[in-house]
């Protein structure tokens, strides 16, 4: 019998024995001193931003860079033991969602006051660091800017059957998109619009990264989809263009997405924390920030750089709060997306 | 002489007393043995109970959500989409086994590890690869309609897209599985089908495949299974999944309740599966005796030797030289492919160590549980079955939230820590080394270490001079599984890694939403070299112990 438990025995070692080659592999967990950073924000925006950070308060700080939606999960699991400080987010909403469920530590710096309310939570929650407006972007080779249209409700012509293409769902930004569209014209007519977009051929895609490779390819003559998205096929050297819709008198705007950052509740580093939302929010982090993803800028006196600044254009005033109160709604109204 | 015996139901109430770990007494099993058994089901089945907890939770309205509306539609398209890949997997896969092991293929040791590339290249790398050349404004499309063709020559979009690469890239499992059990198979076997006057394609079918039977059964549900819990690659393919619809449940409601419930139906699609598995082998399944002194027949290809190449370099040249070729160019220039390199050299690090350390612990945790399962039917075989294999087909990102609330809440001290990572492939890819070491274990006869203990030998000598170097090729093709499998897993790592610890998956994500097509070419370069290397390593070493027997 002994050997049958050297067997046994010499597993239960291999698993211990795995157990401690863990514990002392080189790791770099986040140390008791650091701020914990979760950046859906892309790492090249975010990452210089916080370097700078490290520089000028001598503070330790690392990043964890993911979905949006994924670290906002993360978010929620972690609750009962919070580990990360700072939230930032691609889509506010998320942020709104995450406040609802009690996992945000309201915060309202000094440097959001000029911000306007539709970019920042009314009881502190979240803050808009940029935006991203709803824009149709089109295939210069296929349409002449001229034929574009002016408004979203004229993408039903027939004469685009088949040509447009629009991010899921998934993408965030398409549901915060629609449930404007809900707050807009109502549900009913709402729900008339966007069948009619569906029977005249839209396009549902994964992300908005397939609408503006695709439309930049020519696989579709217009996309709906974010400002920054026009820059970025710009920069890659395809042939596009861009049109912010519904700007005439009685248009409803451009929707404007804000990212936004916050604060986890339980944050195990809360002066810390809020210094990073007061530093996220100055000029020279604002200026990587916005410039170097084409984001429009939303606190006062940046100068926008290539980009359209919110001045420029006629943006939707919808509150996010309003959006999260429409969102159930929304996602069952439109099941094809 | 007797080179095969039927293992019959008669034969295990029979031989009860005098098999290792086979008598009907819990007796078998040793406390310590016990311990080690209720270790894994724990570590594995945690994760399952919790999703079930939360799936349960869901309530009557989760329950009617999930017969109504699109799921049932979803369903049977994601079955139809798993079934295809599987045969088109098996298309691939089989004829190269045998080829490649059996024939005198000039080269077939270098295609041998080049037919397992593709597990190294991660599937949605071959599907950019497949919608760069197939996409509607891909060459393919375009030269179509410079020819004067009107709309789409091929469509890549959607089931059939998703099947051509879902196949390509997974049936190396098969390859693998099945040129193991290939190498180790008995030629006597063969031989004596010979004598009694049948043709290579008459033994093929009469002897080889049904030997086969395990292994392609493994290699099959492997296939199957992956292609159930993908989301990247048939996402990009624009084909709606269970998968997808789990990742839109989580993304856009943050239900994990639902994408619980969802991931729950998933597993005990498996569970039927893994039973029908166990049932067709439990019916008809052979051991073999082998010495090892023996190498397997090989048959002279004479003139079908360029038809043979030809096929071997066209199923390569679709899953191996197309996407590395295409990565090279995206590349741009082995300048940045070194620079990637260089300032990147901790994340080749990061994600070497985590997947050998994964793969060395599944392999050592999937021979006691083959051994357990093999060996000892009943309660606790069943129990540790469905405990290591359902895990499989959770999808990555669902396994990781569920992980996350257990140790962030019970083990605090581990979570936070590089461990998860390792955890999250072990959980996630355990099953590819039990199916590895179950398969080649059930072509182990137990007579042969009942004659080693006849002759003196301890259990622990018995099972260390007998069975491992037997079934060696099996544990060897499953801890390289593991370790492929580990080194390329994105979903869970993205959520399980601690801030800061990224990987090289992690790293070409992180490219491509930069945009930065070059670095994320380079990087998964550096991927597949780095899985590559120790194929290379391993084969090598293997062949050489082989020679050496």
């Amino acid at each position: 019998m002994a050997d049958r438990g050297t067997i046994g025995t010499t597993v239960i070692l291999l698993i211990l024995g795995w157990a401690s080659a863990i514990m002392l592999a080189p790791t770099t967990p986040a140390s008791a001193s650091e701020l914990v950073i979760y950046s859906g924000r892309k790492e090249s925006a975010i990452k210089p931003v916080v370097d700078l950070f490290e520089r000028k308060t001598g503070a330790k700080a690392v990043l964890k860079i993911g979905k949006t939606s994924g670290l906002a999960n993360e978010i929620l699991q972690e609750r009962r033991r919070p580990r990360a400080d700072i939230f930032i987010a691609t889509e506010a909403g998320v942020c709104e969602f995450l406040a609802r469920e009690g996992a945000l530590d309201p915060y309202a710096p000094p440097r959001a006051r000029p911000i306007p309310p539709e970019y920042k939570s009314s009881k502190g929650f979240w803050t808009g660091i940029s935006g991203r407006a709803r824009v149709i972007l089109y295939n210069t080779g296929l349409v002449k800017n001229e034929e574009v249209p002016g408004s979203v409700l004229d993408l039903a012509d027939p004469k685009w059957n088949g040509k447009i293409a629009i991010a899921r769902t998934l993408e965030r930004t398409t549901l915060s998109w629609l449930g404007a569209v809900v707050h807009v014209l109502g549900e009913a007519k709402a729900k008339a619009y966007i069948d009619g977009l569906l029977r005249n051929g839209l396009k549902v895609l994964p992300d908005n990264s397939d609408v503006w490779r695709g439309v930049g390819s020519g696989e579709f003559a217009l996309g709906l989809t974010n400002s920054p998205n026009y820059h970025l096929a710009l920069k890659a050297g395809l042939p596009v263009g861009v049109v912010y819709p519904d700007q005439g008198p009685s248009g409803m705007g451009s929707l404007v997405n804000p990212n936004a950052v916050a604060i986890v509740k339980g944050a195990r580093h809360l002066v810390l924390a809020r210094r990073f939302v007061d530093f996220i929010l100055s000029q020279e982090a604002q200026a990587i920030l916005v410039r170097h993803a084409f984001e429009i800028p939303l606190v006062s006196g940046m100068d926008a750089g290539e980009v359209r600044p919110l001045s420029s254009f006629k943006s939707l005033k919808l509150s996010q709060e309003r959006l999260a109160d429409l969102e159930e709604r929304t996602i069952r109204l439109f099941p094809g997306f | 002489m007797r080179s095969g015996t039927a293992k019959g139901n008669t034969e295990h109430a029979a031989s009860g007393e005098t098999f290792v770990f086979r008598r009907p007494t819990i007796g078998v099993l040793t406390p310590v043995a016990a311990l080690g058994a209720a270790f894994i089901i724990l570590l594995t089945a945690s994760p399952l109970l919790n999703l079930f907890v939360a799936a349960l939770a869901t309530g009557s309205r989760g329950l009617s959500s999930l017969l109504s509306g699109s799921v049932p539609t979803l369903l049977a398209k994601t079955l139809l989409l798993a079934t295809l890949a599987t045969l088109w997997a098996l298309l691939l896969g089989v004829p190269p086994a045998w080829i490649l092991t059996r024939t005198d293929l000039p080269g077939r040791r270098l295609f041998r590890v080049l037919g397992l590339l593709p597990l190294a290249i991660p599937p949605y790398i071959g599907a950019l690869t497949y919608i760069t050349l197939l996409g509607p404004v891909g060459p393919v499309n375009k030269a179509y309609q410079a020819m004067g063709g009107s709309g789409q020559l091929v469509n890549i979009y959607g089931l059939w897209g998703g099947v051509l690469v879902l196949g390509l890239f997974t049936y190396p499992y098969i390859l693998l599985l099945a040129g193991s059990a290939l190498e180790s198979s008995n030629p006597a076997m063969e031989e004596a089908a010979r004598a009694a006057g049948h043709g290579p394609m008459g033994i093929f079918v009469r002897v080889t495949l049904p030997l086969l039977r395990p292994s392609l059964l493994a290699g099959s549900l492997l296939v199957f299974l992956y292609a159930l819990s993908d989301f990247a690659a048939v996402s990009f393919l624009r084909v709606t999944t269970f998968t997808t619809e789990i990742y839109h449940q989580l993304n856009t409601r943050f239900d994990q309740r639902g994408a619980a419930a969802l991931s729950a139906v998933l597993v005990l699609l498996t569970l039927l599966v893994l039973v029908a598995q166990r049932k067709n082998l439990g019916r008809r399944s052979f051991v073999q005796r082998r010495s090892g002194a023996k190498p397997p027949t090989v048959y002279p290809l004479g003139r079908w030797k360029v038809p043979a190449l030809i096929c071997t370099y066209l199923v390569l040249g679709g899953s191996v030289f197309l996407p590395i070729a295409l990565l090279l160019y995206q590349a741009g220039s082995a300048a940045t492919i070194f620079q990637t390199l260089a300032s990147g050299h901790r994340y080749l690090w990061n994600s070497l160590w985590t997947a050998a350390v994964a793969a060395t612990v599944a392999t050592v945790l999937a021979l006691f549980v083959a051994y357990l399962i093999d060996r000892r039917k009943g309660p606790v075989g069943l129990l540790l079955t469905a405990a290591t294999q359902l895990g499989y087909a959770i999808p990555g990102t669902v396994l990781g939230l569920s992980l996350i609330l257990l140790y962030n809440t019970y083990v605090p001290w581990i979570y936070g820590t590089a461990a998860m990572v390792v955890l999250g492939y072990l959980l996630r890819y355990l099953p590819q080394a039990v199916q590895g070491s179950a398969a080649a274990l059930s072509q182990v006869d137990p007579n042969l270490e009942e004659a080693a203990r006849g002759l003196g030998r301890s259990s622990w000598q018995a099972l260390r001079e007998v069975t491992i170097p037997l079934i060696r090729p099996g544990m060897v093709a499953g801890w390289m599984l593991v370790f492929i499998s580990s080194i390329k897993e994105l979903a869970a790592t993205l959520l399980l890694r601690p801030a800061g610890f990224d990987t090289l998956p992690v790293r070409i994500w992180i490219a491509t939403i930069e945009v930065d097509f070059a670095v994320a070419a380079s990087t998964s370069l550096i991927l597949i070299a780095t899985t590559a290397l120790p194929l290379f390593l391993i084969k090598r070493l293997d062949s050489g112990i082989s020679q050496l027997d």
